[in-house]
């Protein structure tokens, strides 16, 4: 991750931080409006911490984690459904789960997604809304 | 009167550490002890037990990882000085019982996992014992979150289990955001509290044999009985996450500094407040939770729940505690509760804190002043990036030897300190 590719991250931050805290299911106009690094530290920092290594025993890393660095689909499916039933559930040496984060729009969780494997991933690739959208379609099944 | 004296309580930390001298190995000690550290690399260290022959045993966990080296080398440690250099020289790992608690009790080594409490007899005086351990309770739910079965043991052959509850604050959905409190909480028929059994006998389970001593204690990893006032004390780890779960009522600052980490005295028949209430550090009252309708301003019904004795900050995460009775330290110490502090990761984004072992000077069984820190400097402050993951060390167990001095394991290094003290 280059600084100048974070701060164009930022720098799309027009809407900010009261658009994903305070009104998550006010549909938004663009992707472009949300500022990812702002919806991670609203949503996901608590456990996962600023740094992306997580807590350890209870929470995982998302540093080169298998989630972040793989499908941007499956990736945003299981931010959606949560570990509760996942398969990785059983082996975890982690003691919480993540809840689903169904309320997060598409928009929302495109540029948390975005930010996440820009940051902790390798510098994987953005996470379209349409992404997010087919992956809601395919749990709400 | 009593709320006046709590709030005077929890501001007492940083007026006295700041006259820790520094040890050796960085850590933070009041003036005239010393720590040693004994021993290191013995992996996730939990609690620890010390044999009358001062024979070491430490609880560890299972390694993240699945390497065969970590799964083969066993979930207790055992150490021995056998040159009386005050380090242990004969180092064993033994036993597929992983977890955090540790304790001797009639001569036996009692150990736990997240679903049972197990007890190893010895012959004689070897280190490791050679027989299987016999099951004193099992048929604990399996659980992840808040699991380790620790315990404690009175002078009437009683076991006390600590079972914590899997959950945050019984809300519908465990830490989703908004989502309401479970009313009544369904989870306190079998968690969320402490259970009683006979520490002689062999092969109960929780259903059949236990007791329920105690309820709305959300997990109290750090319990023990205090002879003089003959009665249990715990440590509880408050909730968590008031600002991600309730955004439109909490600040993340409100959540970095107000709930306590309650101490208390567990009396039989005692309910403690948890998923409905928790205590506020800095207005020294209960409330009630955002989950059952407070709105971070609303005082829960007083004289329901007792307040703690000490309201100790956030997020610290308290995972032992022991009573001082020997005479080797200062007199002032003699009575007195140790508090191993393991540290926050909750107050992020705010600085993490905690990364301590506390002393709270104790009278007949109550707080006599103000808590002290006792060792610090376990991580360094503030910790790079603010993550847990880069603390140095990590306080989480104590035990007192024979000889009057304090040990304390490290979850990070699988370090044990040895504390002394010298006047001159």
């Amino acid at each position: 991750m280059t600084r100048g590719r974070l701060a164009s991250i930022r720098m799309l931050a027009l809407a900010g931080f009261a658009l994903v805290c305070g009104c998550t299911n006010t549909p938004v106009e663009t992707v472009a409006k949300i500022d990812g690094e702002a919806a991670y530290r609203a949503n996901c920092l608590v456990c996962h911490q600023a740094d992306g290594r997580g807590v350890p025993f209870l929470q995982p890393p998302l540093v080169d984690g298998p989630w972040v660095l793989g499908d941007p689909q499956a990736l945003a499916a299981f931010v959606l459904t949560g570990g509760f039933n996942s398969a990785e559930r059983k082996d975890s040496p982690n003691e919480n789960v993540m809840p689903a984060f169904t309320q997060l729009d598409d928009a929302t969780l495109a540029a948390v997604l975005t930010y996440v494997r820009a940051r902790f991933g390798k510098d994987a690739g953005a996470v379209t809304p349409e992404v997010v959208a087919q992956a809601r379609q395919t749990i709400a099944r | 009167m009593l709320r006046m004296l709590m709030i005077s309580l929890t501001a007492a930390s940083a007026v006295i550490s700041t006259s820790l001298a520094e040890e050796n190995d960085g850590l933070s000690l009041p003036r005239g002890f010393h720590a040693t550290v004994v021993h290191e690399g013995i992996g996730f260290a939990r609690q620890i037990a010390i044999r009358d022959n001062g024979d070491l045993y430490v609880a560890t966990r299972k390694p993240p990882s699945a390497r065969e080296e970590d799964a083969r080398s066993g979930g207790i440690v055992a150490l021995r000085d056998t040159n009386a250099d005050g380090k242990p020289d004969v180092v064993e790992h033994f036993s597929e019982v992983r977890g955090t608690g540790v304790q001797f009790h009639d001569g036996m080594l009692y150990a736990s996992t997240n679903v049972a409490v197990y007890r190893f007899r010895f012959e004689g005086g070897e280190l490791v014992p050679n027989a299987s351990p016999e099951v004193v309770v099992d048929g604990f739910v399996q659980e992840r979150q808040h699991a380790d079965k620790t315990f404690a043991f009175d002078d009437e052959n009683h076991l006390y289990v600590n079972v914590g509850a899997p959950s945050n604050s019984c809300q519908q959905q465990d830490r989703a955001p908004e989502s309401a409190g479970q009313q009544p909480c369904p989870l306190l028929e079998r968690y969320g509290g402490i259970w009683q059994f006979d520490a002689r006998k062999s092969g109960q389970t929780q259903l059949a044999d236990g007791v329920r001593y105690v309820t709305g204690l959300r997990n109290v990893v750090a319990l023990e009985w205090n002879d003089e006032a003959d009665a249990l004390y715990v440590v509880m780890h408050g909730r968590d996450q008031l600002d991600t779960l309730w955004p439109k009522l909490f600040s993340a600052e409100d959540n970095a500094i107000t709930v306590a980490e309650e101490m208390h005295v567990a009396r039989r028949g005692g309910d403690y407040g948890w998923p409905y209430t928790y205590f506020d550090v800095k207005r020294g009252v209960r409330m009630v939770g955002p989950e059952y309708g407070g709105n971070g301003k609303t005082p829960a019904e007083r004289g329901k729940y007792p307040d703690p004795l000490v309201a100790f900050p956030a997020h610290w995460a308290p995972n032992d505690i022991v009573f001082y009775e020997s005479s080797a330290f200062p007199a002032s110490y003699r009575g007195g509760a140790f508090i191993a502090f393991h540290g926050s990761w909750n107050r992020a984004p705010l600085p993490q804190a905690g990364y301590k072992v506390v002393f709270v000077p104790m009278k007949d069984g109550k707080p006599s002043g103000d808590w002290q820190v006792f060792a610090d400097r376990f991580a360094s402050d503030p910790i790079k990036d603010n993550s847990p993951a880069n603390a140095e060390r990590r306080p989480v167990g104590l035990a007192v030897a024979a000889d009057g001095s304090l040990y304390i394991t490290d979850s990070v290094k699988g370090r044990i300190w040895r504390v002394t003290y010298s006047e001159t």
